[in-house]
């Protein structure tokens, strides 16, 4: 029986044991402790898991769970793909990359992040400057930091991640509902809260 | 704008070597088919396409993109570079 595990993020140090679908039909998540560090793991029979669509959207999950398990709690992911080949290997990392995860952790203490993609609806006539610095005006105040990420329709006009305070998600929200009833020309998809993906840049490239 | 004076003066590399690989680079975009499918989920996700077109275009995307892969996989092998 393969030792391997599979990590989804790393936490503060707690316990937690949760009932989920995760990476290659994993059942459970749980967590792995290093000193003030937990990482966030399932079993797991590979070091090396298919990047298929059903895996990265349980990997999502999982993230996303945790985050809002029990009332919440700040992590850290890992992108996808990170299997350890048993518990001392990854706990050789979480020794080595211990300075990076608790400043990182500290950093996006009590955050998370939402998505907002707003498309033309079709043969709408829109000024897609026009509509950014609108939502610069609406969103940037009630949000720590913004990501603007890839284009890639022609019909979308806004494709941003806003890291956002737990305490303000709620006006947020209301934000995002006030800017979508102003625009019947526009659709908007607004999405999270996600563990903080694009506001996190640490990469694992020692012996897994 | 492209270049092909150079490619002409290497060896063992017709012209119409070059044409061909110009053509594919041209035809299998695969770029441009990998942000047709994330437009594609994210209209069916708003509820512009349903089910039906989503999936439907979805496996047209999938084939063209198994073509495309295919396609750069044989001009790789014969290793020629197309500066643009």
């Amino acid at each position: 029986m393969s030792d391997a595990l599979y990590v989804y993020g790393v936490i503060e140090s707690e316990d937690l044991d949760v009932e989920i679908d995760g990476v290659n039909g994993a059942d459970r998540a749980y967590t792995v402790g290093y000193q003030s560090l937990s990482a966030v793991v399932s079993d797991i029979d590979t070091v090396e898991p298919e990047r298929s669509d059903e895996n990265v959207k349980r990997h999502d999950e999982v993230l996303q769970t945790i985050l809002e398990h029990d009332g919440g709690r700040t992590i850290v992911p890992m992108s996808f793909g990170m299997g350890f080949k048993n518990q001392r290997t990854l706990k050789n990392v979480l020794r080595n990359a211990r300075p990076v995860f608790s400043r990182t952790l500290r950093e996006i203490d009590g955050m998370v992040e939402l998505g907002l993609k707003v498309l033309t609806k079709e043969d709408a006539d829109v000024d897609p400057e026009e509509i950014g610095a609108e939502a610069d005006d609406r969103f940037d105040r009630i949000s720590v930091n913004v990501v603007e990420n890839e284009l890639f329709s022609d019909r979308l006009v806004i494709n941003r991640s806003y890291l956002v305070e737990r305490a303000d998600r709620e006006a947020f929200n209301e934000a995002v509902g006030e800017f979508e009833d102003a625009h019947e020309e526009l659709l908007v998809q607004y999405t999270g809260p996600w563990a903080p993906y694009n506001f996190v840049d640490i990469e694992i490239t020692a012996q897994r | 704008m492209f270049i092909v004076d150079d490619i002409l003066f290497q060896p063992f590399i017709s012209i119409l070597d070059a044409i061909h690989t110009l053509a594919v680079t041209e035809m299998y975009d695969i770029e441009a088919i990998q942000n047709e499918l994330k437009e594609n989920q994210l209209l069916y996700e708003l509820g512009e396409r349903d089910e039906a077109e989503y999936a439907q275009r979805k496996a047209e995307l999938e084939a063209e993109l198994e073509t495309a892969e295919l396609a750069h996989e044989q001009l790789d092998d014969k290793n020629i570079q197309i500066r643009q």
